[in-house]
Parts: structure tokens; C-alpha cells; sequence
């Protein structure tokens, strides 16, 4: 046990110093896709181990780890507090202040040091290590020649791996650290952690957009870490333990630990990008790609939801538990909403990526054992799929130099391998049987017994069939018969190949999952589960997918059999000329014929949203807060 | 047994009721004009025809496309047979809507893009709705699944009548007819020049076609769902819905996507809400 | 027996695609009046689409000149085997009177290869669907022969 902890987040500590001091690029490939090789098995094998109740490090040279994270935790503060000078950010200064007087208040006058386990592991927990040290480790070995290829772009003189790798790596420790966490003390540390190493991350290129998004990154997440702080000094005040285990089966706890719990949410919420909250995620879009992948899909993002839903027991059946799902629903179709107006790859994906994540919040809101189902199969397979479209989406901006999707335009014909990829991963977000889908079918099933949630639900998943059917239909496109395939590099291709086949197999696995791993942390049984034939209630996973998977086989068969097509252009009227898209228009010259995606910008462009979703976002969390008392 | 007849009856009566249905619809229009009209099996006649016809298509992407709607669309409706969940087919026939749009996509024809857009907007427009009426179907069985909701003692309708106006929109554009056939201009000629299906042509039209008429079927079936107390009372509600569908396409005229927009949603949220609300407080 | 189903079924459902080439309209005018109640073609299975890829039958009315020459070969391109060719009226047949002007090509069949050609100035309605009905047993001769 004490291995399998110390590997999992101890063992990026060291990689991510070695990476740093040692400035070879060959040692840091070795280090970097090693650290992923053994954080893979490492989490395998503490699934195998199965759930643990409470764990604690022993000393290091006498002192006990928790006067060691105590430390840490001050000079954490006291590094995002220098940032804080140092970028002359009035809110950081004032939020990390705070949070230094207030913790230290909390530390050393309110609290009394028992020793509390500081680790413990439930299913929930295993299954985020799963998709932090697999999902993570491939996008950082993605990293490796993406960021090489991404200096080329740039010109720089001197490289800055060894700093991003450092922030990379150690970022995946961080997280594993988070979810295992058990003390809140620690998981505080872990959270403010993963606040700096974002922070850092996003402002790695140096730019002046890129050091203004980082900056507003850290603000926000300082906010939220000073109400994370507030939030836990409440709870402390009313179950008088720091396990957050004791704290959940203390159950609901009057107004003010209400309140408190309703604090820490509130820290997720931020961390999980919930409106109004969303501009720090949009701008970490000015980061690189293996940066965007990770914040995103498998990790930091994540551990907003995480934090929500580990709660979910300790507001379950009051008013906040209702107001979450209620806010959780209306990032879901504000973002969705929001979504639809973009043409820019990174930032639907960003929108998307909160979308769901709302979608998430809102099943551990409506706090029913099928919601809560819902809510870990959606991170399950939202990792999966999300990280696949993000490495998609940076393989093909470097290739082609642009992230808009207009310029992605029948973009099979220049990259096929990636365009089928990402296409892939398109469908896997948005149809059955896939993971994501299946998620969504049980949130709306689970949402039918409160109104306002459903509605919110209903819209916000038609909206996100347009945006992605649109997406992944403009990249199909003719190939002239016999034209090479484009050629990566194997640790560009080996990570998307094995996300792609994760995202497909995966959902194929989802009895097994529902039946070993959510199940059994259940209260009672969600979903009428029969792992033989595959069905999840109604949902007959594997008869859906072998029956789909069937008609897609005849699908690609009729397409590969098909006779040799006559070579015939698009209907143009008549006025074609030749094949390369244009037309004879007025004095015989040839004009370019194209259409571009309908956008509603009137209905859903981003100035027009904004302020309003930022508005309604901000009220429905101070109800959210204020339900708790 | 039971199941295997009920799955030949989606997967193979289904389509041909379909066609028959279309050929209906085509002669009854006719009469609302004045005019003879093409006798019933017409439908079929011109499917088989497309069959029969060289295959274009501007990549394989398209050909891909038309194969997985027309099997999106089979399958939801054996499915809808099979009484599943009612929110399981939902999701199944969006597969089609989706690959459909997509394939439309696939080519550079302008045409068929502009269609797909607008597909896409008629797609939005119509499926939360679905949904809600699904979970009004949900409030007043106790359950998604169509065997539960059949097993309902008395008529859905009586408690669900704003749902069933609300389905009724969803079906128009559904059935891409007046003022909603905004992605396949309902007639050739117009000025999409059949938008969406702008690029298939031959064998593949005739897939989509086919698909067509699973979908009309499974939300036929779905209309039915509203009075399954009696056999007779069933036929009526559905022949009066389908009378009605003709007799609003034959009237209206095209309006633009920014009114159905506004105009379905505003009115179906609208009677979804009232409808839903009231379920919950009887 | 799906064959001969698809057989019966191509003369029972005739698409027809019309492309004015350069008519006075006087023969377009027939042409529509087909699809008014009075004549009904519908009762054929005839419908009129617009665009080639859908089309079985194209009906070409006016005389061809070298601006639209390309325009009716294209669309003749795009539309999938088997089909027919119908020229109508005196222009579409010849080039009519305006045969000799200097920016005329000439009758439909300099061309595309036309199957039926209809006479008239402009031709009758009648005519029209006499001629539509006479292309179609061509375009099938034509599928039997190609087997």
C-alpha cells in the first residue's frame, strides 16, 4: 500500500525535479515516458488492491507528515503571494492574504491536531487515480514531441522544457495526492498545488496574453481557495474532525456546516470553470495543446467536479443539494449555448468541456444513487474523449496553422489519419452507445422528477449535437485514390491511437465498470445491471453496440466496396468548372464557391451571451451559498 | 416468439407501411390541389427505381453516411417495436439525424451544406421538446419504458394534451413539411434544390428515403402512445394528426429558421412547462 | 425478383429535370402547365426536380449557345445512369429560327445526345408528356440493351 501511494505521488515529485535539474532532452524523454509507464501500473494495481479505508504516512527524519504539509501549505501561499506582487494583481494579493491570516487562525488557535488518517480510497477515488495517471501520463508523453515541434514554431534560443515538464509532471502527483486525500488539510494543499502549477502552465509561453489569462487564472482560483478555506473552517465548527470521511457519514449538519460545505463546492466550482466562472478556462486556452489536454480533460477541471460529488453525501436531500443541480444544468445549456457561436477548435472544445462538466455537477446535485452513476461514467469517458479531441486539435493546428474549424474544411483529404481520429472522437462525445452518451441518457432519466433541471437538460443537449455534428462533418472530405497518409511522430501517434481505442472499447465495458466499481459505493442499486447480456436497465449496452457496430462495419464495407465513383462535382447549377471548387462566373472568370457554418451568432454569439450567463451564473451560486443556510 | 414477430414488424412492415404512407400522403395532397395524384405505391415505385440507378456521390464519406442513418433509423424503430425506452430510440434516431447532417457535410456542394445547417437547426428545434414530452409521457406512466407506458389504464392524452400539441410540431418538422422544410425544400425545384439531400443521388437517396420512412413510423408510433386504451380510438387520433399534418403543409408557407426557432421553442417550452407542472401537482 | 421490381418500377417513376437553355419561355410555360391540375403528370409518377444528381429525364427547352453549352453538358454529367434526353419545341430541336444568329450553337443535340425530340412552337403539353413517355421506353431499350 505504502508503495503504491508513494509511487503514485511521490514518484512525479522526483521525475518532475529531475526533469528540471538534469536539461537533457533525451533524459527527460526517458524520465517523462518511464514516470507514465509506472504511474500506469501503479494505479492498475491500487485498483487491484481494491478500496481502503484510512492510511497514514508514517515520519520522514522524525517529522510527521502533517507538520510537513503545514509548512508546505505556507510556502505555497507565500509563492502565489510573490506572484501576486510580481504581476501587481490587486486580487491575488488581497485572496492569498486572506487565506494566510485565515489559515493560519484555523491551523494553530481553532484546530486540534488528533491525528486523522490522511489517505482513504473509495471506488470514486481509484477510478479518478485510473484516469489521472493513464490519461495524464499519455498526454504528457504526447507532450514530448509536441513541445519540440512547438519551440521549431517559435524560435526559441533557449529551451523551456525542463520548466514545463517540471509543472507537467508534478501536476499529476497533485492530483493523484487530491483525490486520495482524506485530511481536508491535505486536500487543501493538493488543491492550491494544482492552482500554481495551472498557473504556471498557462503562462509558460510568455506572451503578454498568455501572462494576463494566467493571471486571471490564479485570482479566480485563489478565490476559490479562500472559499475553500472559509468552507472548511465551518465544517470544522460543526463536526469538530478534519476527515472528510467522518464528515460525510456526519451527514447534513444544520446551517452553517451547510454553509461550509457550501463553500468548498463553491472552490469547485471555480476549479471546474462553472459560470460565471468560465473565462479562466477560455483564456488557458493560450497555452499548448499537452497544457489544454491536461488542465481539461483527465485533471485539474476534474478535481472541481470531484470535490462536488465527494460531498455529494454530506448536502444530500437539503436545498443546497437542489440548487447545485440547478446551477450544475444551467452552465450545461449556458455553455452549450455559448458553444454554438464559436468557430475556433480549442474554444468549443473548452465550452464543451464546461458544458459537461456542469452536466457532471448537476447529477451529483440531483444526488440520487443513478445520478450519481451518471456523474462518474460522464468523467469516466469525458476524459477519454475530450483528451483524444485536444491532442487531435494540437496535432492538427501545428499541422495546417490554424485552429479554426472552418479551416478544418475536408480536412481528411490533407490529414486522413487524424481527421478519422478526431471524427472518432466527435461521435464518441455525442451518440450511443458510447460512454458519453450513455452518461447523458442517465442524467435525463435521473433529472425527470425535477423540472427545471430537465428543461435545462433537454436544451443543452441539442445544442451540443449541433456544434459537434458540424465539427465533425465539415472534416470529412474526398481523397484522390493512392495519396500517402500524413506521417507523425510515434509518440504523437501512439498516445491518440490508444486514447481512440480507449474511447470505443471503453464503452463496451460499461456493465463490467457500473457492476465492480460504482456499485458498489452505491446506497442502493441505480440501475437493474446484467453484465451477461450487457444492459445497464433499459440500456442494452452491448446489443446497442454490437447492432451499431454492425451497421457501422456495413457502413465502411458498402463505402469500400463501392464501384469507383464517376469523378462528378457538386451540384453548382450547372456552372462547374473542373473540380477544384469553383465556378464560371460573370466575364467567363472562375469564382470560389464554399459555405461557412451557420453560427446564431445573433442568438448565441459570445459578446451577447456573456454577460447575461455571467449574471444569471452569479446569482444562482449566491442562492447556491445562501441555500445553505 | 413474441419478440421476433414484433421485431420483423419494425424492422420490415415498418418501412413499406411507410412507403405506403408516403404514397398516401402524396395522393391526398393532390386532392387538397385539385389534381389526381400518383397512385399509392408511387413511393415504393421511386424508391426501387433509385435502386436501380448509377451510384454518385461526391466521397466515400457520404456513401458511409447513408448507410448508418438508414440503420440508425431501422434500428430505432425495431427498438420502438421491441418497447424499449422510450429515451434509448430517442438517442438511437439521433444517430441518423446526425449522420445525415454529417454526410451532407462531407461534400464542398454549398447547396447541401446550407441544408445541413439548417437540418441541423431543425434538429435543435425539435429535440429538447422531444424530450420533455418524453418525460411528460415519463410523469404520467411512471416510466420511459413504452411497455409501462402501454400498460397505462387510461388514455395519455387526457392528461397529456399540451404534450400532444407540442409532439404534433415536432412531427411537422420531423416530416420536413410546411413551414419547416427549411433543410429539404420540400419541392425539388426551390431554391435549396432539396438541400440536404442536394448531394445524394441514386442508390444512396433511395437510402435516405427509406430511412425516411422508419422515422415517420416511429413517430406515428409515438402519437400512438397517446390513446393505446383502443384500438379504434388510436386510428383516429392518428389518421386526424396525419389529416392535419397535410392539410398545415398545404397551406403554409415556408417561413424562415429564425421564426421556427423563436416560434417552436417560445410555444413548446411554454406547453411543455404548463404541461409538466401540472403533472407534478396532480 | 428484386431486379424486375427495380425494372417496373423505372418506367413507373419518371424524375424529370427542366433546363432552360436559352428558351422565350413560351415552351417553359408548357412545360409547367404539365404540372397543373388540368394535365397532372404526378398521376405518372412524374416529378420536377431540380437538381441532375435526382433526375431521370432532362428536358431541355430553348436553343444552346456558347455560354450555357458547358452549363447543359455538365448537368448532363451529373445525372446517374440510365437517363433520357427530351428536346422540346422548334429551338430545343434545330435552334428554330434563331439558327443562324451568331452567338447560337444550334438544336440541344450538338451537344448532349438527345433521345426524343417534341416540335412545336411553343409544343403542347401533350405533346410534352407524349414525348416524356416515349423516352422513357427508349431509356428502358436502353437498360436492356446494356443488360
Amino acid at each position: 500500500m505504502s508503495n503504491l501511494l508513494s509511487i503514485l505521488i511521490l514518484l512525479p515529485v522526483l521525475s518532475a525535479l529531475a526533469c528540471y535539474i538534469v536539461r537533457s532532452g533525451a533524459v527527460r524523454r526517458l524520465v517523462v515516458t518511464v514516470t507514465g509507464g509506472v504511474l500506469s501500473v501503479a494505479s492498475v494495481a491500487l485498483l487491484l488492491r481494491g478500496s481502503f479505508e484510512a492510511w497514514s504516512p508514517g515520519t520522514l527524519f522524525g517529522l510527521s507528515w502533517d507538520l510537513i504539509i503545514t509548512v508546505l501549505d505556507f510556502a505555497l501561499l507565500g509563492v502565489i503571494l510573490y506572484y501576486g506582487f510580481k504581476l501587481k494583481s490587486l486580487f491575488i494579493q488581497i485572496f492569498t492574504l486572506a487565506q494566510i491570516v485565515l489559515l493560519s487562525v484555523f491551523e494553530f488557535i481553532i484546530v486540534e491536531h488528533v491525528a486523522v488518517p490522511a489517505f482513504r480510497a473509495d471506488n470514486l477515488s481509484l477510478i479518478m487515480v485510473l484516469i489521472v495517471s493513464i490519461i495524464g501520463s499519455l498526454i504528457c508523453i504526447f507532450g514530448l514531441p509536441y513541445m519540440n515541434r512547438h519551440e521549431k514554431h517559435l524560435n526559441l534560443q533557449k529551451t523551456k522544457q525542463p520548466e514545463f515538464f517540471f509543472y507537467l509532471v508534478i501536476f499529476l502527483g497533485a492530483m493523484n495526492g487530491l483525490v486520495l486525500a482524506n485530511n481536508i488539510l491535505w486536500l487543501y494543499f493538493f488543491f492550491e498545488v494544482t492552482s500554481l502549477c495551472s498557473f504556471r502552465l498557462i503562462g509558460h509561453d510568455g506572451t503578454k496574453v498568455a501572462v494576463a489569462n494566467a493571471t486571471r487564472a490564479l485570482w479566480m482560483n485563489s478565490f476559490g481557495g479562500l472559499g475553500f478555506v472559509v468552507g472548511m473552517m465551518l465544517a470544522y465548527n460543526a463536526v469538530e474532525t478534519l476527515s472528510i470521511a467522518a464528515l460525510l457519514t456526519a451527514g447534513p449538519q444544520g446551517a452553517l456546516a451547510l454553509t461550509g460545505v457550501a463553500l468548498i463546492c463553491f472552490a469547485g466550482f471555480v476549479k471546474a470553470a462553472q459560470v460565471p466562472f468560465q473565462s479562466w478556462l477560455l483564456g488557458a486556452m493560450v497555452a499548448p495543446t499537452p497544457v489544454s489536454a491536461l488542465l481539461h480533460s483527465s485533471t485539474m477541471v476534474k478535481a472541481g467536479v470531484y470535490i462536488v460529488l465527494r460531498l455529494a453525501p454530506a448536502y444530500q436531500g437539503t436545498l443546497l443539494s437542489d440548487t447545485i443541480a440547478i446551477c450544475g444544468a444551467f452552465t450545461f445549456v449556458a455553455c452549450a449555448a455559448l458553444a454554438i457561436g464559436q468557430s475556433n477548435g480549442k474554444k468549443i472544445l473548452a465550452y464543451s468541456t464546461i458544458s459537461n462538466l456542469g452536466l457532471i455537477v448537476a447529477c451529483a446535485g440531483l444526488n440520487t444513487p443513478l445520478a450519481i452513476t451518471a456523474a462518474i461514467m460522464l468523467i469516466i469517458f469525458h476524459a477519454v474523449s475530450k483528451s483524444l479531441l485536444f491532442l487531435c486539435v494540437g496535432t492538427i493546428e501545428q499541422e495546417i496553422g490554424s485552429r479554426d474549424i472552418e479551416d478544418m474544411r475536408g480536412l481528411y483529404e490533407r490529414m486522413p489519419r487524424t481527421s478519422f481520429l478526431a471524427i472518432t472522437g466527435v461521435l464518441t462525445m455525442l451518440l450511443p452507445p458510447f460512454g458519453v452518451l450513455l452518461g447523458k441518457w442517465m442524467a435525463i432519466e435521473a433529472a425527470a422528477g425535477s423540472i427545471w433541471v430537465i428543461i435545462m437538460l433537454a436544451l443543452g443537449s441539442a445544442l451540443t449535437v449541433v456544434y459537434w455534428a458540424r465539427w465533425g462533418g465539415g472534416m470529412m472530405g474526398s481523397r484522390k485514390p493512392g495519396q500517402p497518409s500524413e506521417s507523425l511522430p510515434l509518440l504523437i501517434n501512439l498516445p491518440l491511437m490508444l486514447l481512440c481505442i480507449g474511447a470505443v472499447g471503453l464503452s463496451a465495458a460499461t456493465p463490467a465498470i457500473y457492476a465492480n466499481l460504482i456499485q458498489p459505493m452505491l446506497s442502493s442499486a441505480a440501475l437493474a445491471v446484467n453484465t451477461t447480456t450487457g444492459s445497464l436497465g433499459a440500456f442494452a449496452v452491448y446489443g446497442l453496440y454490437i447492432a451499431l457496430g454492425l451497421g457501422l462495419f456495413v457502413a465502411f464495407r458498402a463505402g469500400r466496396r463501392a464501384p469507383v465513383l464517376r469523378k462528378v462535382g457538386p451540384y453548382m447549377g450547372g456552372a462547374n468548372l473542373g473540380e477544384d471548387g469553383s465556378f464560371n462566373g460573370p466575364m467567363n472568370q472562375p469564382v470560389a464557391f464554399g459555405a461557412g457554418n451557420l453560427y446564431l451568432s445573433e442568438l448565441f454569439g459570445e459578446q451577447k451571451l456573456t454577460m447575461w450567463v455571467n449574471i444569471a451564473g452569479a446569482a444562482l451560486l449566491v442562492l447556491m451559498i445562501g441555500g445553505g443556510l | 416468439m413474441k419478440y421476433v414477430i414484433l421485431a420483423f414488424i419494425g424492422l420490415v412492415v415498418a418501412p413499406l407501411a411507410g412507403g405506403l404512407l408516403a404514397g398516401i400522403d402524396r395522393r391526398i395532397t393532390a386532392r387538397l390541389q385539385s389534381r389526381q395524384g400518383p397512385p399509392i405505391r408511387q413511393a415504393l415505385y421511386d424508391v426501387l427505381k433509385l435502386f436501380g440507378k448509377e451510384g454518385l456521390a461526391l466521397n466515400k464519406w457520404q456513401i458511409i453516411c447513408a448507410w448508418v442513418y438508414l440503420i440508425a433509423a431501422a434500428l430505432a424503430c425495431t427498438l420502438f417495436f421491441l418497447q424499449s425506452d422510450l429515451l434509448l430510440i430517442f438517442f438511437v434516431q439521433a444517430v441518423g439525424a446526425v449522420f445525415l447532417v454529417m454526410g451532407a457535410m462531407a461534400g464542398r456542394s454549398p447547396y447541401s451544406q446550407v441544408g445541413a445547417q439548417r437540418e441541423l437547426i431543425q434538429v435543435l428545434t425539435y429535440e429538447p421538446l422531444l424530450v420533455l414530452v418524453f418525460v411528460c409521457m415519463y410523469l404520467a406512466a411512471g416510466s420511459f419504458n413504452i411497455s409501462d407506458i402501454l400498460a397505462v389504464e387510461s388514455p395519455l392524452l387526457a392528461q397529456l394534451p399540451l404534450a400532444y400539441i407540442v409532439l404534433t410540431y415536432i412531427l411537422t418538422i420531423k416530416l420536413r413539411k410546411s413551414p419547416f422544410d427549411f433543410s429539404t425544400s420540400h419541392h425539388g425545384h426551390q431554391e435549396l434544390v432539396k438541400g440536404v439531400l442536394t448531394e445524394y443521388s441514386g442508390p444512396y437517396l433511395a437510402l435516405t428515403e427509406v430511412a425516411h420512412w422508419y422515422e415517420t413510423v416511429l413517430l406515428l408510433g409515438v402519437c400512438a402512445l397517446f390513446w393505446t386504451t383502443n384500438w379504434l380510438w388510436m386510428a383516429v387520433l392518428l389518421m386526424a394528426t396525419y389529416f392535419l399534418e397535410l392539410v398545415i403543409d398545404n397551406t403554409m408557407a415556408r417561413m424562415t429558421w429564425r421564426w421556427m426557432l423563436k416560434y417552436v421553442w417560445g410555444i413548446g417550452l411554454a406547453m411543455s412547462v404548463v404541461n409538466l407542472i401540472w403533472l407534478y401537482a396532480g | 425478383m428484386f431486379k424486375s421490381l427495380i425494372k417496373n418500377s423505372r418506367a413507373k417513376s419518371p424524375w424529370i429535370m427542366h433546363f432552360d437553355c436559352g428558351s422565350c419561355n413560351g415552351c417553359d410555360i408548357e412545360v409547367l402547365a404539365c404540372l397543373t391540375p388540368l394535365y397532372d403528370v404526378e398521376r405518372f409518377g412524374v416529378v420536377n426536380v431540380g437538381n441532375p444528381k435526382h433526375a431521370d429525364v432532362l428536358l431541355v427547352t430553348g436553343t444552346v449557345n456558347h455560354r450555357n453549352k458547358k452549363v447543359l453538358k455538365n448537368l448532363y454529367d451529373q445525372m446517374p445512369e440510365p437517363k433520357a434526353v427530351i428536346a422540346i419545341g422548334a429551338c430545343g430541336a434545330t435552334g428554330g429560327v434563331f439558327r443562324d444568329a451568331y452567338n447560337v450553337v444550334g438544336g440541344v443535340d450538338k451537344v448532349i445526345p438527345v433521345d426524343v425530340y417534341v416540335p412545336g412552337c411553343p409544343a403542347k403539353p401533350e405533346a410534352i408528356i407524349d414525348g416524356v413517355v416515349e423516352g422513357l421506353k427508349k431509356f428502358q431499350q436502353k437498360v436492356e440493351q446494356a443488360g
